[in-house]
């Protein structure tokens, strides 16, 4: 987040900065890289994360770098080989949710009348049965549990939430003027759904995904937690659940405890990092907003601003952030 | 986020434990010593009005339900310290019975007549007599009333003889020591008890929630959701006990439970817990009596229609020889399990029904080369992966655990590992809880991590008659019916004729024998793959409170959750003020 | 009127699949109780004749009837407002376990969720109308609360706070080791707001991250739509800019995921309860699905379908009045 952006050199900045797009996604997507290659390479220089052929719950130390489990297991080989399977989980599940939203929402609250109606009927029923005993259901059936099997019933399962979103945001952008106009103007519906609503939707979508592929390595993680985690591979959620079965913060083992749960919450806060940089290339007022703002208050309190209220929190919205708002100038941007 | 939690390891130690019992083995017939009085106070210490906060494993919300014939609901003080059984059995160690509400029982010399005396002046706590019609309606109600029980009637106004169609000398345990005394005048107004909506009737759909009337040193005071307490009941045939209030709490999971022990909440639990030393250094005193093996159930038979490569007896040797127990009992529970034999007599307490020549405790160690000379005698051939196989076909067995039962699932791990090192290729799996229990009651796996429950006696038939013989099992793809524990399928004409031999007789030394025959075939055949004797940790408030069970006086099984055990260690303690 | 008509009939008809649907799910589950409770016993200790006898009398009970039969016979039920009674928690009825947990989810979890509505949609609104000062640029790194896994940060802040610390309390709704029950005193609501505090603290750190996000970029999207501009060029007053127009329109999707979140309120946080051992609706279901206690896992279920449809149903109503485009168009 120390990253400063140079293509300013003449403003001096302020000791509170704000993080600009770029900070936010080069963070992002270096700690996303960073833990990509960790789950790719990790495993290769590290020792066998089922070798329980060393001492029990050894602090952190040269060799073990960080510790190992009460079964002997090295946390550090056990957590490069956790980064595969968290990671393989988190994409697999978050690209089938992404895909059945896009079907029974998007679709749904565009085509309205009887597709509609049926989309949004099996999206309800979905959103209604509780995800716990459909996932119970399902994986009982399975003799294993695979990081596979995993993955496709929290992505099934964490579809529809998105999809009601997607589908009121559809059909609110159905009803804009714009698409009214393209509508009368006689274009075919695949054509508007690709042209008008899905640019409008992209960074919806874009959060939706990266934000179904977060959650769906927490909800691996509290799978795992309950009992209902992948069974005979490694993930950051089985460490944890075999670290919490083992007592391992009561025995005072937090370099058992900490670490997975720590790489959860870092690579999901980088994936979250990227998402809002993509939101703000997708949807520039988010960018220039901000900083049209910042510009403005900051001339203002140079002066030059003759007509300031009196409190800052009344500023008055700034000038249009350079252009009109034009829905077409949008879509061409995006698709450019 | 949604969905079950992880199976708690104290749900096996606890949960309802003290609501069951089982038909123990007969302990030498005989007529037992009775003890002078009884199970009066101790005179340690003196009364105490602290409340004393117990949890036995109750789960919250906890249901008000104190009817000892419902094994589901009851909770643990109805056992023990509500109503009370004829006689406290020791499960822990080689001692004489506690004698309760009897005073000295004896069996006719066939076995087929039990006569008991009932101890004088005993009264109900709502005022009533304790009389000997309480005691054969105890035995002869539908609820209760065992099939082998042919009948129970009062002798005189003080003893009570029960008699059978065959000898019943291993059923001691169950009828003495496990068949709780209740009373007629209340109970029989029950009797009609219905439930339409759970499909129940009869007396155990009555859940005795208000008051109710039993023997023993407590009285319920409050039920909530989350606890329940009691005060000491003061026309107690013992004399009112010392400690005046109870409170028993529902805890939720073992890492609450052992958090609340580490910060002095509460008094007494029996549970599992990795570190005892922490719980010990907050001023708890502390016991582990290791009762229950831990075995590998193995689908040993197929004749009864067990697939797999485990059928094979030369596998399961070679199993059972490349095993380190000694780095499982470290590793996977801590240290704190005991030796087991291969015969399955509990070291320590059952000595002497080892068989001359049977190895006590067994080989810790694990030898991979031995075990591949069996393997190799049996004709398997290590392949080019390192892997025994036969015809091009490796050995590969599915060993599955419940997922959560971390010492298990831990254990399973290291023996894959143990495994592979000596060309045995064993898969660890972990299953559901339901996944479990279907799998063994059918008979449809291979390997299975799972308990074998320990005897309530010094005398390891239960184990011998329910785990091993070939009337106590069924064909794979028909669940086992109730009582029959012979998960492996194991059938051996020769076990079986001499557990009969051991049931029908009172004669140690004929008894003996035919114990020496069943652990010839046991110990060869491994039905069971013994590994540990697992943990019982018990850890209570020595501060302020004497009178516990301690390694020097062992006087009974010491677990919170125990009937009707806990209900008697309770009338024995005293306040340390 | 139509609109409402649609919506009411489309939710009804929602409501009979995922009746039937709950109905069907639980025995799809392997295993029959009996089984599983003799198995438990049994790793547990001795089990009697006696107590085998007894079982077999709670347990083994409708095994004779066809589905179809206990399927109208579970609608009869349904509408006479009867549950049945709980297996594990006999003989209790469903309904009493239900009633019994409800009021510690719904205080629970729906004020911690309210809460954290409250908070990070005032602080998203506020972080949007200041766009691009600091308080702005604090928004990136609450990804990394709403990232972190619950039951992680959960057992840490029991770890901390509750066994090395000992300011809060490690299980439980209220002092169950003075409180014989729920009772009406001050100390009693003193306990129980003590109790929830931690519980309550973490699910607000693991969700008030995602309504602060959203409601900032919508803030932000909405201060530069053509209305807001125009009603600047009018020379409205700031203030009511941002209320009338910008926050009322920004609030909409963080108001639809609310009515969501809600909904699920009574389904509970599962892992909340699980970890603070706190009696609620999801340590109920966790309970029953376990021991296939059938009648209680039905009496959960429908409680949260009921709940999901009506707050669904709510919502959309709501929507219609908010944003009449909707309505008109249905």
């Amino acid at each position: 987040m120390t990253d400063q952006p140079t293509d300013r050199p003449e403003v001096r900045r302020p000791a509170r900065r704000r993080p600009s797009r770029d900070a936010k996604l080069v963070v992002g997507l270096a700690v996303v890289g960073a833990t990509v290659l960790f789950a790719i390479f990790g495993p290769m220089l590290t020792q066998d994360p089922r070798s329980s052929d060393n001492p029990v719950l050894v602090p952190p130390q040269p060799g073990h770098w960080l510790g190992t489990t009460s079964l002997g297991y090295d946390v550090l080989a056990q957590l490069a080989e956790g980064a595969r399977g968290s990671l393989l989980v988190g994409v697999v599940a978050g690209l089938l949710a992404i895909v059945l939203s896009l079907v029974f929402g998007v679709v749904a609250g565009y085509a309205r009348g009887a597709t509609d109606e049926g989309l949004s009927l099996i999206t309800n029923v979905m959103l209604v049965i509780p995800g716990l005993p459909l996932m119970i259901v399902v994986s009982s059936y399975l003799e294993v549990r695979s990081l596979w099997v995993v993955a496709i019933i929290l992505g099934a399962t964490a579809w529809p939430g998105a999809a009601v979103v997607l589908r009121l945001q559809a059909r609110s952008l159905r009803s804009r003027d714009y698409v009214s106009a393209a509508r009368v103007a006689g274009e075919s519906t695949p054509r508007l759904l690709g042209m008008e609503i899905l640019p409008n939707l992209l960074p919806l979508l874009t959060a939706q995904f990266l934000f179904a592929v977060v959650l769906s390595i927490l909800g691996e993680a509290g799978l795992s937690y309950l009992g209902l985690g992948p069974n005979g591979s490694i993930t950051w959620g089985t460490m944890l659940n075999e670290a919490q079965g083992g007592g391992a913060l009561t025995r005072g083992a937090w370099w058992w405890f900490v670490p997975p749960g720590l790489m959860i919450a870092v690579l999901g806060c980088a994936m979250s990092l990227i998402n809002f940089a993509i939101d703000e290339v997708i949807d520039p007022k988010l960018r220039q907003a901000p900083t049209a703002a910042k510009l403005q208050r900051k001339a203002r309190k140079a002066g030059l601003d003759i007509t300031s209220p009196a409190h800052d929190d009344d500023t008055p919205r700034p000038a249009p952030a350079s252009r009109a708002p034009d829905p077409d100038d949008h879509k061409e941007r995006v698709q450019a | 986020m949604h969905g079950p939690t992880r199976r708690r390891r104290w749900l096996r130690a606890t949960a309802l434990a003290a609501t069951v019992t089982l038909l123990a083995a007969a302990c030498g017939g005989g007529t037992a010593e009775a003890p002078e009085d009884g199970a009066a106070p101790s005179a340690a210490g003196g009364d105490t009005d602290r409340e004393l906060v117990i949890w036995a494993g109750s789960q919250t919300p906890i249901t008000a339900n104190f009817n000892p014939f419902n094994a589901a609901g009851v909770l643990h003080l109805a056992n023990g310290g509500i109503y009370e059984t004829l006689f406290a059995y020791n499960k822990a160690a080689d001692t004489e019975p506690v004698p309760l509400l009897g005073t000295d029982f004896a069996w006719s010399e066939d076995g087929t007549e039990l006569t008991v005396t009932l101890r004088d002046g005993v009264e109900w706590n709502d005022g009533e007599p304790f009389t000997t019609d309480d005691v054969v309606y105890s035995f002869l109600n539908e609820a209760s009333k065992p099939a082998y029980l042919a009948d129970a009637v009062a002798t005189d106004d003080s003893a009570v003889l029960l008699s059978f169609d065959e000898p019943q000398f291993t059923n001691e345990f169950a009828l003495l020591g496990a068949t709780y005394m209740v009373p007629e005048h209340v109970f029989s107004q029950h009797e009609d008890a219905e439930d339409a909506e759970a499909e129940l009737s009869g007396i155990v759909a009555w859940p005795n929630a208000e008051s109710p009337v039993g023997t023993g040193p407590y009285l319920v005071e409050t039920t909530s959701d989350a606890a329940y307490t009691a005060v000491a009941n003061p026309g107690y045939w013992g004399g009112e006990p010392a400690v005046k209030n109870l409170r028993y709490v529902g805890i939720d999971s073992n890492q609450s439970a052992e958090d609340l022990l580490a910060t002095g909440q509460v008094d007494w639990a029996t549970m599992f817990v990795p570190e005892p030393e922490r719980i010990e250094a907050a001023g708890y005193g502390y016991l582990n009596t290791p009762v229950d093996p831990t075995v590998l159930y193995t689908c040993a038979n197929a004749d009864l229609g067990c697939e797999g490569d485990q059928t094979d007896v030369a596998v399961r040797q070679a199993l059972s020889v490349a095993i380190d127990r000694g780095q499982i009992a470290e590793k996977a529970f801590v240290g704190l399990t005991a030796d087991i034999s291969p015969t399955f007599a509990l070291l320590g307490r059952d000595d002497k029904w080892i068989a001359d020549g049977m190895p006590a405790a067994i080989e810790q160690s694990a030898d991979a080369d031995q075990a591949g000379q069996i393997l190799e005698d049996a004709g398997y051939e290590k392949d080019a992966d390192g892997f025994y196989g036969k015809d091009g076909e490796p050995i590969e067995l599915t060993l599955t655990s419940v997922d959560g039962w971390s010492d298990y699932n831990n254990a399973a791990k290291l023996i894959e590992e143990q495994a592979a090192a000596a060309g045995i290729k064993v898969i660890a799996s972990t299953v559901s809880w339901n996944e479990f229990a279907d799998s063994r009651t059918g008979g449809e796996f291979q390997l299975v991590m799972g308990g074998v429950i320990g005897t309530s006696s010094a005398d390891p038939y239960q184990i011998y008659r329910d785990w091993f013989s070939g009337d106590y099992t069924t064909p794979v793809g028909t669940a086992l019916e109730p009582g029959f524990w012979n998960f492996s399928r194991y059938a051996n004409d020769e076990v079986d004729a001499a557990v009969k031999v051991a049931a029908g007789t009172d004669d140690e030394s004929v008894k003996a024998d035919a114990y020496a025959t069943v652990q010839e075939h046991i110990v060869h055949d491994v039905p069971y793959i013994p590994l540990v004797v697992n943990a019982t940790q018990t850890f209570y408030n020595s501060t302020d409170y004497t009178g516990w069970p301690t390694e020097e006086d062992l006087y009974l099984f010491p677990p919170a959750w125990q009937g009707p055990t806990s209900g008697v260690i309770l009338g024995n303690l005293t306040g340390t003020e | 009127m139509r609109f409402y008509a649609r919506r009411v009939g489309f939710y009804a008809l929602t409501l009979w699949i995922a009746v039937s649907l709950n109905f069907l799910l639980p025995r799809l589950l392997p295993g029959d109780p009996y089984t599983i409770l003799l198995a438990r016993l049994q790793r547990s200790g001795d089990v009697s004749p006696a107590v085998q006898n007894s079982l077999r009398l709670l347990l083994g009970a409708t095994e004779d009837q066809s589905l179809w039969q206990q399927y109208v016979s579970y609608w009869g039920n349904l509408l006479r407002g009867d549950l049945g009674v709980s297996v594990t928690q006999f003989p209790t009825p469903v309904t009493d376990l239900i009633a019994g947990a409800l009021p510690w989810t719904i205080g629970l979890v729906g004020t911690a969720t309210i809460l954290s509505f409250v908070l990070g949609v005032g602080l998203g609104a506020w972080a949007g109308w200041r766009r691009g000062s600091w308080v702005d640029g604090v928004i990136p790194s609450t990804t990394l609360l709403q990232s972190l896994p619950y039951f992680w940060v959960a057992l840490l802040f029991i770890y901390v706070f509750s066994v090395e610390l000992r300011w809060f309390p490690i299980i439980g709704a209220y002092d169950v080791f003075t409180f014989n029950g729920p009772e009406l005193s001050w100390a009693f609501v003193g306990s129980v707001l003590y109790h929830a505090v931690l519980p309550a603290v973490t699910i607000i750190i693991s969700s008030v991250g995602a309504w602060m996000l959203g409601m900032r970029n919508m803030m932000v999207s909405t201060l530069s739509e053509d209305y807001v501009m125009t009603a600047q060029a009018k020379g409205l007053h700031t203030r009511r800019i941002a209320l009338t127009y910008a926050v009322r329109n920004a609030a909409i999707p963080s108001v639809n995921g609310f009515g969501v979140a809600l909904a699920f309120v009574v389904a509970g946080s599962l892992v909340t309860e699980q970890v603070f051992s706190y009696p609620g609706l999801g340590k109920l279901m966790i309970e029953a699905v376990r021991n296939n206690d059938y009648a209680l896992m039905q009496g959960v279920f429908l409680m949260i379908t009921l709940a999901v449809l009506a707050a669904l149903l709510v919502m959309d109503l709501v929507h219609g009045l908010i944003d009449p485009r909707a309505r008109h168009r249905d």
